[in-house]
């Protein structure tokens, strides 16, 4: 066990960006992100027009250490309260706000923001390396256990415990005092023993529809589970020299925004499965908590020889089914042969039929699957467009896999006519 | 190949034939004499006329030769002023002083603050002293995003950065007191995403005050560029497709009865402002400007109906890129337009808007920012911009208050009226050897963009892979990294720094007191048209769910829904904009 004597970096100090609703000045948060991933901070990217709830929602479930508002379009000491209100009234007083937004942002401004609640602004002409330094020196804390959370919170500081160096120990005692009751369950019964979320991987090429799927499923569980909620983690890469990160899987979910979906962003911080090491660890904290029906995983955008939900799993697969999703320009039948990820998927989706090769790779995919003779199921999906009929086929099968819930109905079709 | 491919290869063809164009004259006696005697006829038509201090001046200047290969290399090359392909202007006559005493004069400044009311204050305020009325109109954030003023969250930012427009009564409060059919009045608009519907207003609450036959005299621009959205400004807010069909609806519907309409600004004022290098900046934006073509036509749209009814915006920095951007813009349109669109002559013609740089613009010594925005200034009258938009010096700070709004607009005045410049003159830097360099390094620098977006599927495939937003992102890191390193001097910033305190510097801001007003009368507005707004919106619904032009029926629908109610109903159809960042 010679590298568990090695020191081991301190966990990466993870921050929210965000510019507030109305508001689409983001060239200041995009230089911003992109120093703090090169100093070795993980970034959770909200993006631009970003409602309050939006962002206290992430600051609780991402557990990040603190939290930097970009605002230009003026209101900022009305936006910037509101935050902080909402974060105390949701039992996060603990965690800082800070910002900027050039010139817009007075040091008469700043002074009030203060008295409110706001640690610091960063005014126009503060230098990059200025701020990064302060960034370190004032929020580069340790996590640590706290018994004190509550609901989301608690959860999120069991993934980060989860993901820090204090796995072994930390985690077990979490993970007890999840199933002694001490749970951050919002059910007011104690998880039974039969209560199981159905956990779903899904893995594929980068820029195949990954995320956008998940989000596409997650607007229709929400829709037929009335009262249900479901968990996503989302695996993104660490910057291999740096370490920093910007997760930015999070802002392309437009149907995810919402307190029934706990979403991590998880930093791969030098695993080269496609996955944190530490999914494991929270998938089993997140079926623990007996809180989630449904546990979608995103995988990497890499790996397509190896499946990254086979490689884990101390006690058997780490999930009970695997959607592998790609794009119709995955260069033709050869290279589909090489695509090994094919043979251990569950389902299979090809994204983007919109696209002109959609028709033939769908022929050559159900080609291979039949080789496979595993009964795998293909669907065709366009997950970009609102309401796919493809997407609710391939919602449908997932959810009778799983056993959730299924209202049918309710969607009013739609014919849209788009240019040209 | 996308068009960009065809079109970067349409401009090499070009040079080239200019080329064999110069050969030909300087060996084919003929091709010289023709040339020599169209030349000596061109300067033969040019008036003389005389500074203040006495010096005869030819109106139009053109190089000191007579030698036919340097006539082929610019009659072909460059083209007169108002020639193809309009590297030097276009139009034969700009900024002269008998233009600027009885013509339309460039200036148009962007002016949006506070309620309706206040705009319109400072819309009268800067007009005083301009003989046309050039009014351009910026819009707060919650317009920009499609939301009423009530609308959770956003009350902060009513009437912040822009106006506040939440309905066409509002609309009418705008422009009050203004003719807006006048033949020499034109108003420009910075709206996008909710550009129909705002235009909509625009032409509802003209048929309310000047009769339901004022819509053909109607002029202006309204932005409505929504791939530079999604690539730079960020106001989206409906999936991309259904985005550009509301926008194409709205260009369809305005070709025919809006005739001095401009339905799209094509802007490349975002993108370069977001953080991209002028090369990229000509390029995205081109780029764009070429796919709305292309996307029209698939609609059925004729190349010449559409061409000249579109409108450009470009950016002007200190980057010494920008003592040409303008002319090779001009250039590279026409020349794809021409060669890789079979456009005509009028459709040939950019038509260009420019602003000057508000990313040059800072916080620390800020009256630095005056001198700046006038060098920016004749930067863009170099290029002959169409129209000019100034910054104020308190740009880093707020919407510009009265008194630097006053001294922007002055600064033009300057340039154009008290030096001269360009009164006597029409192009007198027009083929200096300077601007000949960057002008080919500047359009080979494009066409290599154009090429390699080209191998990623086109504007539409680019833009899909995040090409566009990432390379704009990287050159915008560059730009803050240059500065803080100190490779990139900024007088007061990083070079030359004085320790004078920072002045205090006056800030427009909206009340709380007017914000609340606002949303009572958005309030009342909706109370009133309670009973009429449902069906207004289900017959909008269901044109949109069908294949009806959407803009034609938003003229209805405004007249009793308000923009949020609207922008609500149309994402109920086609559904929200998945973020790309
Ligand atoms: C660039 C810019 C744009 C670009 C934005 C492109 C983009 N994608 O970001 C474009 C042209 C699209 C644009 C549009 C608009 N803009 Co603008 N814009 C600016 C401009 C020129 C620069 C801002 C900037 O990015 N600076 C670069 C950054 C890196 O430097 P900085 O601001 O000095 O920030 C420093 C620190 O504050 C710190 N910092 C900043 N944020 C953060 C956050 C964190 C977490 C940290 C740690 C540090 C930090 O980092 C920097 C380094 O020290 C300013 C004026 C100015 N000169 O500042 C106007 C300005 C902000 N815009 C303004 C307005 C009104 C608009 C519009 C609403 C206009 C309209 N009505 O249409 C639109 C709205 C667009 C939208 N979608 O919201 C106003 C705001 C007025 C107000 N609040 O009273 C300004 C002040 C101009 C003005 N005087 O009118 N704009
Ligand atoms: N044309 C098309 N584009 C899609 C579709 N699904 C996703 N996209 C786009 O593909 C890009 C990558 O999607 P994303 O979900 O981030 O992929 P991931 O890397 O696999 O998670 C985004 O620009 C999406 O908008 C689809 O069905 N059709
Ligand atoms: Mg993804």
């Amino acid at each position: 066990m010679a590298a568990a004597q090695k020191p081991r970096p301190p966990a990466p100090l993870r921050i929210l960006t965000a510019v507030p609703i109305c508001d689409g000045h983001d060239s200041a948060v995009s230089t911003i992100n992109m120093e703090l991933a090169r100093h070795g901070f993980e970034v959770i990217y909200l993006g631009y027009h970003c409602p309050v709830d939006v962002i206290v929602r992430a600051a609780l479930q991402e557990d990040v250490h603190v939290v930097g508002i970009s605002s230009y379009n003026g209101g900022h000491i009305v936006f910037f309260k509101e935050v902080i209100d909402q974060l105390r009234a949701r039992g996060a007083r603990d965690i800082p706000i800070f910002g900027g937004g050039g010139g817009t942002i007075t040091k008469a401004d700043e002074r009030v923001m203060q008295r409110q609640g706001t640690d610091r602004i960063f005014h126009a002409g503060t230098p990059l390396a200025d701020i990064m330094a302060q960034i370190r020196r004032d929020y580069a804390r340790p996590l640590k256990p706290n018994s004190k959370l509550r609901g989301d919170r608690a959860l999120a500081r069991a993934i980060t415990l989860a993901e820090s160096a204090t796995v072994g120990a930390a985690l077990r005692r979490d993970l007890s005092d999840l199933r002694s009751g001490q749970s951050p369950s919002r059910r007011k019964t104690a998880p039974t023993a039969n209560a199981r979320s159905f956990v779903v991987g899904v893995a594929g090429p980068g820029g195949a529809g990954k995320s956008t799927l998940i989000d596409e499923l997650t607007s229709r569980f929400l829709r037929q589970n009335p009262t249900g909620r479901i968990a996503i983690l989302a695996n993104d890469p660490s910057h291999p020299d740096t370490g920093g990160a910007i997760l930015g899987d999070r802002v392309s979910m437009i149907y995810a925004q919402d307190d029934r979906v706990f979403f991590r962003s998880l930093a791969t911080r030098g695993s080269l499965t496609g996955l944190s090491a530490a999914a494991p660890a929270a998938i089993e904290i997140l079926k623990k908590s007996g809180e989630f029906d449904l546990i979608l995983v995103e995988s990497v955008g890499i790996g397509q020889e190896s499946d990254p939900f086979r490689l884990f799993g101390p006690k058997g697969p780490l999930v009970d089914a695997m959607l592998f999703v790609l794009a119709p320009y995955y260069g033709g039948r050869l290279q589909l042969q090489k695509i090994g990820l094919l043979n251990g998927a569950d389902f299979v989706a090809l994204n983007k039929c919109d696209h002109p090769m959609a028709h033939t790779a769908r022929a050559e995919i159900a080609a291979r699957l039949d080789v496979n003779g595993k009964g795998q199921r293909l669907f065709g999906t366009v997950a970009a467009q609102h309401h796919d009929p493809g997407v609710d086929t391939l919602y449908a099968a997932l959810a009778d896999r799983g056993g959730l819930t299924v209202t049918p109905g309710g969607e009013k079709p739609c014919q849209l006519v788009v240019a040209p | 190949m996308s068009s960009l491919g065809r079109i970067a290869d349409a401009v090499d063809a070009y040079n080239a034939h200019v080329s064999a164009e110069v050969t030909r004259a300087r060996t084919d006696a003929k091709f010289a004499a023709d040339l020599r005697a169209r030349w000596a006829k061109i300067r033969a038509s040019i008036e003389t006329t005389h500074s203040p201090t006495g010096t005869p001046l030819p109106r139009l200047a053109l190089p000191p030769t007579d030698e036919p290969g340097a006539i082929a290399e610019y009659l072909f090359g460059q083209g007169l002023p108002g020639e193809f392909p309009y590297a030097n202007a276009a139009y034969r006559e700009m900024y002269l002083d008998r233009e600027t005493t009885t013509g339309e004069e460039p200036m148009r400044l962007f002016a949006g603050l506070g309620l309706a009311e206040d705009t319109n204050a400072r819309f009268k305020h800067l007009s005083t002293h301009q003989k046309s009325l050039r009014l351009s109109t910026a819009f707060d954030g919650p317009t920009l995003y499609g939301l009423d003023s009530d609308h959770e969250g956003v009350l902060g930012k009513v009437g912040e950065g822009g106006v506040a427009i939440d309905t066409v009564e509002d609309m009418t409060r705008l422009f009050a007191g203004f003719d807006l059919t006048r033949k020499d009045a034109s108003v420009s608009m910075t709206m996008n995403a909710p550009a129909p519907v705002i235009l909509a207003m625009f032409i509802a609450s003209a048929k309310r005050r000047f009769g339901p036959g004022c819509v053909p005299n109607l002029r202006g621009t309204i932005q409505a560029d929504m791939l530079k959205e999604v690539q730079a400004q960020n106001e989206v807010i409906f999936p991309i497709d259904a985005s550009l069909r509301f926008l194409c609806d709205m260009i369809e519907w305005c070709v025919p009865n809006m005739p001095r309409w401009y339905p799209v600004s094509i802007s490349g004022y975002h993108i370069a402002e977001a953080g991209a290098t002028p090369v990229q900046q000509a390029a995205f934006t081109l780029s764009n400007g070429f796919t709305y073509v292309e996307l029209l036509r698939a609609r059925g749209a004729d190349v010449n109906a559409i061409g000249p009814r579109l409108s450009f915006f470009l950016d002007c920095g200190l980057d010494v890129e920008y003592l040409v951007l303008g002319r090779v813009c001009r250039r590279l349109w026409a020349i794809g337009m021409r060669d890789a669109f079979g456009a005509n002559t009028k459709a040939q013609v950019l038509k260009l808007h420019t602003q000057t740089s508000g990313r040059s613009l800072v916080t620390a010594e800020f009256q630095n920012n005056l001198t700046r925005t006038a060098v920016e200034l004749m930067l863009s009258y170099l290029n002959y911009t169409n129209s000019c938009h100034s910054n104020s010096a308190d740009e880093p700070f707020t919407t510009p208050t009265e008194k630097y709004a006053t001294l922007a607009s002055h600064g033009q005045s300057i340039i154009m009226e008290e030096s001269g410049v360009f009164k006597h003159m029409m192009n007198v830097f027009g083929g200096a050897p300077g601007l000949l360099i960057l002008e080919k390094e500047v359009e080979q620098a494009i066409l290599a963009v154009f090429r390699e977006m080209d191998t990623l599927g086109g504007v539409l495939a680019a833009q899909e892979q995040r090409y566009q937003r990432s390379k704009i992102q990287e050159a915008g890191h560059a730009y803050e990294q240059q500065i803080y390193s100190g490779k990139r001097p900024i007088i007061g910033l990083n070079k030359y720094v004085t320790d004078e305190p920072m002045p205090s510097v006056p800030l427009a801001r909206t009340s709380p007191k007017k914000q609340r007003l606002q949303v009572e009368r958005l309030r009342a507005f909706k109370k009133k048209h309670a009973k009429s707004a449902p069906a207004a919106l289900q017959k909008l619904e269901n044109i949109a769910r069908g294949k009806g032009n959407v803009f034609a029926e938003l003229i209805n629908t405004v007249e009793v829904c308000s923009l949020g109610q609207i922008t609500a109903c149309l994402t109920d159809v086609v559904g929200k904009f998945r973020p790309m960042v």
